[in-house]
């Protein structure tokens, strides 16, 4: 079974809430029941734009750029590509952690790790590459 | 997040924010519960019952509420969160310093 979807966001705070209703669309499309996979999944999904977004207005400010999502599924497994040509993102995921509780920010990636099998950035011809992968 | 209803309480104020907590509604809750530490509320009684989704930004969202509650010698009390609301909160060790209240009555209760 597949069901791809390729969406393009301008990279915007508002944009969040657009990433979230083509998810919602998306999951509804591809079957899924299990409820665990899609809190687990969309976190991470929302975290990872949320980052590319603060990342594109800390760096370049309101530049006008624009960043790409690609969901799709397998059998075993629920994919999200997100693709933008921003700056380098200059991020070592095998140092991130949890913040302290006290702490006001400095969760995205660490709750984006916990909940997905695997997180992957590369930059790759010019882009930043996030790949999230959970299986079902 | 389309709607924060804010409601007087006996003791408190009870806050219930409807719909999803994220960066790009967390600064509404913000300023709505500012507002109400800035006007003399000590006992701030969030109710999550509303709320379908919360990531990291909400979250810092409540304990950046939950501080400033507590600087101004009140408290932040949580009472009903979804089942998305508790895995997140479990995820982050946060429901160490947001423990869930039995209710908005208990919540309200010292």
């Amino acid at each position: 079974m597949s069901e791809r979807r390729v969406v393009e966001f301008a990279a915007t705070i508002e944009s969040i809430e657009v990433v979230q209703a083509e998810f919602d669309a998306w999951w509804s499309a591809i079957g899924e029941t299990k409820i665990e996979t899609r809190f687990a999944f969309e976190l991470a999904v929302v975290e990872i734009a949320t980052n590319i977004v603060e990342h594109t207005r800390r760096a370049e400010g309101s530049s006008g750029r624009r960043y790409e999502l690609t969901l799709d599924c397998t059998d075993e497994s629920v994919t999200a590509v997100f693709s933008d040509n921003g700056m380098p993102a200059d991020i070592d995921l095998s140092t991130v952690t949890m913040a302290d509780v006290e702490d006001e920010s400095g969760r995205g990636l660490a709750l984006a790790i916990a909940a997905l099998d695997s997180l992957d950035y590369q930059r790759a011809n010019g882009r930043n590459i996030w790949t999230l992968v959970c299986k079902r | 997040m389309t709607s924060i209803d804010v409601r007087e309480a006996d003791g408190g104020v009870v806050l219930a924010p409807a719909g999803r907590l994220t960066v790009v509604t967390a600064p509404q809750l913000r300023t709505a519960v500012a507002e109400r530490v800035s006007g003399g509320d000590k006992i701030i009684v969030v109710d999550l019952s509303g709320i379908e989704f919360v990531d990291s930004s909400g979250l810092g969202a409540l304990v950046s509420c939950l501080k400033s509650a507590r600087q101004a010698g009140g408290d932040l009390r949580i009472v009903s969160p979804t089942d998305q609301v508790k895995m997140v909160l479990r995820i982050t060790n946060l429901d160490r310093i947001l423990q869930p209240r039995a209710s908005v009555d208990d919540a309200l209760r010292a």
